[in-house]
């Protein structure tokens, strides 16, 4: 398990590329796949994901839309044109990031 | 996996919970529900499977925690906003009497505002759409000579030539020359064309007019060629290709169209339809400096000194004017004594963008605006917009008592003071774009009224994106304006004082309050007394004695039409009785008709300029001073009976007496040059009048102009208008059968006719005009104060219910109840009319200083004036205080 406080800057990042990657998807699907991509290492709280999916809704990256399934509603993100470009953005802000703290840090990077 | 009854628990359980919020509650529910399923293919029991998962989120607190996070990671700012909107609009609607009178007052004055600074754009923008605007000058002369002082737009002949030559700085120079209207015809029906003027070869050079056919270099060349708008183009020639074709003035001047210009827009000085070729002119090139019949405009080059230029003018006049002079003078004749008696010969440069709104010279193409009213009609706009917002200050804070209660409990809920700041002016801003929305539509409607007021041709620039630009800032500025003592006065109040009942507001603490209405009654009282002087200054005018009789009198203009026909039309109309007389002159006691001046002296006295009166000559027939209604003081008119009548003269008073005869004026002798000024003045040939009569003084110009002095004597070939004085009544029958005479002597002639008291009108149509949208804005002005009076008294009443009800069941009459609740205000109008009455009569004298003749402003108008607003204020008053003296104390006071 990672640490959450490792966690929190990278939280929209994952959400963005997990969406780019399987298009639309509903919340928990969200928290399981990334569960499954980490092998278990990173899990994403619902205290964190709400939020973060809402903010991200709010300012246009992330639209939605919704099916009833019985007496359930279930809400689907999917990312709008803008979210598409943020995604590459924060991608490669985040590889350079990770250059940057391998050269601070003095480690080779796999 | 889930069956209905336990999804059904799931919502029940979270909802009981807390998980309630819109957007965040069927999500939860859905992602509880899929963990759920997950942990029961791990073959757990529901209610354990649901247990392990509520575990993961924290039991209750967790869940509501991610509520909370999950709203407020929402765009919070915009929450905000929507709430205070929400708020507001609650409000308004909940008070709709009060939001009802601030939107009407606001949207009226806000389209008065509109209406005004549309207004003002279009008086500013004059002539600034021509390139080089900056850099083209008109000549304005100054003469002083003979006694008379003249400012003017005309300049002697050579002088444009002159200027170009001499000075490397002026890139092109042209002259205007106006001979009044022109019959047009194209093969057989003559029309008449207005706006017509002979001009120089270069004005395409200093106006650049965008030309659409023809070579505008070349296109004003040669005599008798022709430029015309596109307007006279679509006339004469519709649907044709109008270049090259031919017009024929006057029935005499075969003119050739080599260019064909844009119509000149609205806001331009001048709009020439035909423009001549200078070169046809005889009298253009003429080297006579002191005869001035020129409108002259210079285009400078760029970077060229306008002062520099205006400081070496005086050398040319000195070099090429003085020495003419001299020779028309006598031999006696010095530059140095000439000045010392006072004469004056200055010619100056104004800017072309300053001719519209600062120039008002004689000889001015068409009547220009004064920027002062443009200031004043500024003002006016600002006040009323002010007055608007007054009365919604007044009413936001004086309802204060009423909304009290709602920010204490605001503040003790948590509210800081710049969300209720916030919350205020939100309610304001909101009211103020409704207001701007109203505004803008009731603009539209009044525009065309406006419009005919004014003689302008305005409209909203709807496709212009600015202006919605301008009207977004101007709403929000206007909100803020009108919402921020309010706003601040209220957030202010302590929450403990007010729920425990200790804040008594409302009216008492009203001082400021009660300036503006002060503010609002002094400006309404202030227009209220400028309408009625403007006013009263017009009857003034209309009623003055003239000196001559102005109605009755028909005005046949072009006698030049009938050719040689003119006196047997004028003795073929009188046959019909109902023509008391006629006469045939183009010299008339109204302006806009045949003007001209030469100086002469007293025969007996040395030709010198200080002995040189200035007269106006008018060349009259012998029905003219009858048939015009002047009374002859001595002597006697014009008769055939005196064949001598050929070499006398009639002067006015006014000539009388700057003349000085030695003697006896009746029987005296004037004397003058013999000369045409056009060419050359002989100092050897003179010509001799003698003066058989005078005449009372008549008003001949506008009465903002001393009677100057005029001499008549008897026309060779009289012409230009023939007027006709009728018997009252019957008008229109008199005008046909006086057209049906014309139609035979003058067929093919086109018939236009006037009346002298319209024409006579016409010289104040700008102070009729003046008067007319004065008296509305006044009373838009009142109307929108009242509203707001109207809203306050009524709210003062509903405040004071109890104590009316109180004051009643002890034993108060109704009279003494309407009296408590009217006191306050009248003594606020009292003090109004106190501030209004000195700045009122400082503003109507300035108005009034222009005038020679101008009527008494007595103490009687300021009264009237003052009661006339006391009244309106307490009629609006008095309805609402006498509803709640009359209303019956048992309803107000059974609730306690």
């Amino acid at each position: 398990m990672h640490s959450p406080e490792l966690l929190k800057g990278t939280l929209q990042t994952i959400v963005l590329k997990v969406l780019k990657d399987h298009g639309r998807m509903y919340g928990y699907e969200i928290t399981q796949r990334v569960k499954e991509l980490s092998d278990d290492r990173i899990l994403l709280t619902e205290g964190a994901l709400y939020p973060t999916l809402h903010k991200l809704e709010a300012e246009g990256m992330l639209r939605t839309e919704t099916e009833t399934i019985g007496k359930r509603v279930r809400k689907y993100y999917s990312l709008t044109p803008q979210g598409r470009s943020l995604v590459k953005e924060r991608v490669s802000e985040f590889v350079a990031f990770i250059k940057t703290m391998g050269n601070v840090l003095q480690v080779e990077l796999g | 996996m889930l069956t209905d009854d336990h999804i059904t628990y799931i919502i029940k359980d979270l909802n009981y919970r807390g998980i309630v919020a819109e957007g965040i509650q069927d999500e939860l529910i859905d992602h509880v529900c899929t963990a759920v399923e997950a942990e029961m293919r791990k073959e757990k029991r529901f209610i354990d499977a649901y247990h392990t998962v509520l575990k993961r989120f924290g039991h209750t607190g967790g869940l509501r925690e991610i509520q909370k996070q999950t709203l407020q990671s929402e765009n919070k700012p915009k929450n905000m906003i929507k709430n205070y909107f929400t708020v507001a609009l609650r409000n308004l609607r909940k008070h709709s009497f009060y939001t009802f009178i601030n939107v009407a007052g606001l949207s009226l004055g806000i389209s008065i505002c509109f209406i005004i600074v549309l207004f003002v754009r279009h008086e500013l923008s004059y002539d600034r759409h021509f390139a080089n605007a900056d850099r083209i000058y008109r000549v304005h002369s100054e003469l002083k000579f003979g006694g008379n002082h003249y400012n003017m737009t005309y300049a002697p002949a050579p002088m444009a030539a002159q200027l170009a030559q001499d000075y490397p700085e002026v890139a092109a120079a042209i002259r205007f020359r106006e001979r009044g209207s022109y019959l047009v015809k194209r093969t057989t029906e003559n029309i008449r064309e207005d706006r017509v003027i002979w001009a120089d070869k270069d004005f395409f050079k200093v106006f650049q007019v965008p030309v659409l056919a023809g070579d505008p270099a070349k296109a004003l060349t040669e005599p008798n060629a022709i430029a015309i708008s596109q307007r006279i183009a679509e006339k004469y020639f519709p649907g044709e290709e109008a270049l090259g074709q031919t017009l024929i003035l006057d029935d005499k001047i075969n003119a050739k169209i080599t260019a064909i210009y844009q119509n000149l827009p609205s806001n331009t000085h001048f709009h020439f339809d035909i423009l001549i070729a200078m070169e046809g002119l005889d009298e253009a090139k003429s080297p006579v400096w002191l005869s001035n019949n020129f409108q002259t405009y210079v285009l400078l080059n760029e970077g060229a000194s306008v002062s520099q230029l205006n400081a070496k003018i005086p050398a040319l006049i000195t070099k090429h004017m003085i020495p003419q002079l001299a020779d028309a003078l006598g031999p006696d004749f010095t530059l140095e004594k000439f000045t010392a008696e006072g004469n004056l010969f200055a010619y100056t440069l104004e800017p072309l963008t300053d001719i519209h709104l600062k120039s008002a010279l004689s000889g001015e193409f068409e009547p220009n605006f004064d920027i002062t009213y443009v200031y004043l009609f500024g003002a006016v706009a600002a006040f009323i917009l002010l007055i608007a917002c007054v009365n919604f200050m007044n009413l936001s804070t004086a309802r204060s008592a009423n909304r009290a209660k709602e920010v204490g409990m605001r503040k003790v809920m948590g509210s800081m003071r710049s969300h209720l700041i916030r919350q205020f002016l939100m309610e304001s801003i909101l009211l103020s774009m409704v207001s701007f929305v109203l505004a803008t539509v009731l603009a539209y409607l009044l525009l065309p009224v406006f419009n005919s007021l004014a003689s302008r041709e305005l409209s909203i620039p709807f496709s212009n994106p600015n202006l919605y630009a301008v009207i977004a800032i101007a709403a929000v500025f206007i909100g803020m304006l009108a919402g921020i003592y309010p706003s601040f006065f209220l957030s202010a109040f302590k929450p403990v004082s007010v729920l425990k009942g200790n804040v008594a507001l409302g009216m008492k603490s009203g001082f400021i309050r009660s300036s503006l209405v002060v503010f609002q009654f002094t400006i309404s009282i202030i227009l209220v007394i400028g309408t009625m002087a403007v006013f009263r200054q017009l009857n003034y005018i209309q009623n003055k004695k003239l000196g001559f009789n102005k109605d009755q009198v028909i005005m046949i203009d072009d006698a030049y039409a009938l050719g040689d026909n003119k006196q047997a039309f004028k003795e073929m109309v009188k046959q019909d009785p109902r023509i008391l007389n006629a006469t045939i002159s183009g010299y008339l006691p109204v302006s806009g008709t045949w003007r001209s001046d030469t100086p002469w002296w007293a025969e007996g006295k040395e030709a010198k300029a200080e002995n040189m009166v200035s007269m106006q000559n008018w060349a009259v027939d012998y029905d003219y001073i009858t048939t015009m209604g002047m009374t002859v003081k001595e002597g006697r008119g014009f008769s055939p009976e005196f064949p001598s009548d050929s070499t006398a003269v009639i002067l006015n008073e006014a000539a009388a007496l700057a003349l000085n005869f030695n003697g006896e004026v009746v029987g005296s002798r004037i004397q003058t040059f013999d000369a045409d000024y056009v060419t050359e003045v002989d100092r050897n040939k003179l010509q001799t009048l003698t003066v058989v009569g005078v005449v009372e003084n008549f008003h001949f110009e506008s009465l903002r102009q001393n009677v100057s002095p005029v001499m008549m004597f008897l026309a060779k070939r009289p012409g230009g208008i023939i007027s006709f004085r009728i018997q009252a009544g019957n008008t229109q029958e008199i005008v046909t059968n006086i057209e049906k005479k014309w139609k035979e002597l003058a067929p093919g002639q086109p018939f236009t006719y006037y009346f002298l008291d319209e024409r006579f009108n016409n010289m104040y149509a700008s102070e009729t005009r003046l008067s007319k949208v004065f008296g509305i804005f006044t009373g838009l002005a009142i109307l929108i104060a009242c509203l707001g009076l109207f809203a306050l008294t009524s709210f003062t009443a509903e405040q004071r219910t109890k104590e009316i009800g109180i004051r009643k069941v002890l034993g108060a009459s109704v009279s003494s109840i309407v009296l408590l609740l009217s006191k306050e205000f009248g003594k606020l109008i009292a003090i109004a009319f106190v501030l209004a009455a000195p700045a009122a009569w400082y503003g109507v004298n300035w108005w009034l200083k222009d005038y020679t003749y101008k009527t008494e402003i007595g103490i009687g108008l300021f009264l009237f004036a003052g009661i006339a607003a006391f009244v309106v204020a307490w009629v609006t008053m008095s309805f609402q205080s006498f509803r709640a003296a009359t209303s019956n104390p048992v309803d107000s006071l059974k609730s306690e």
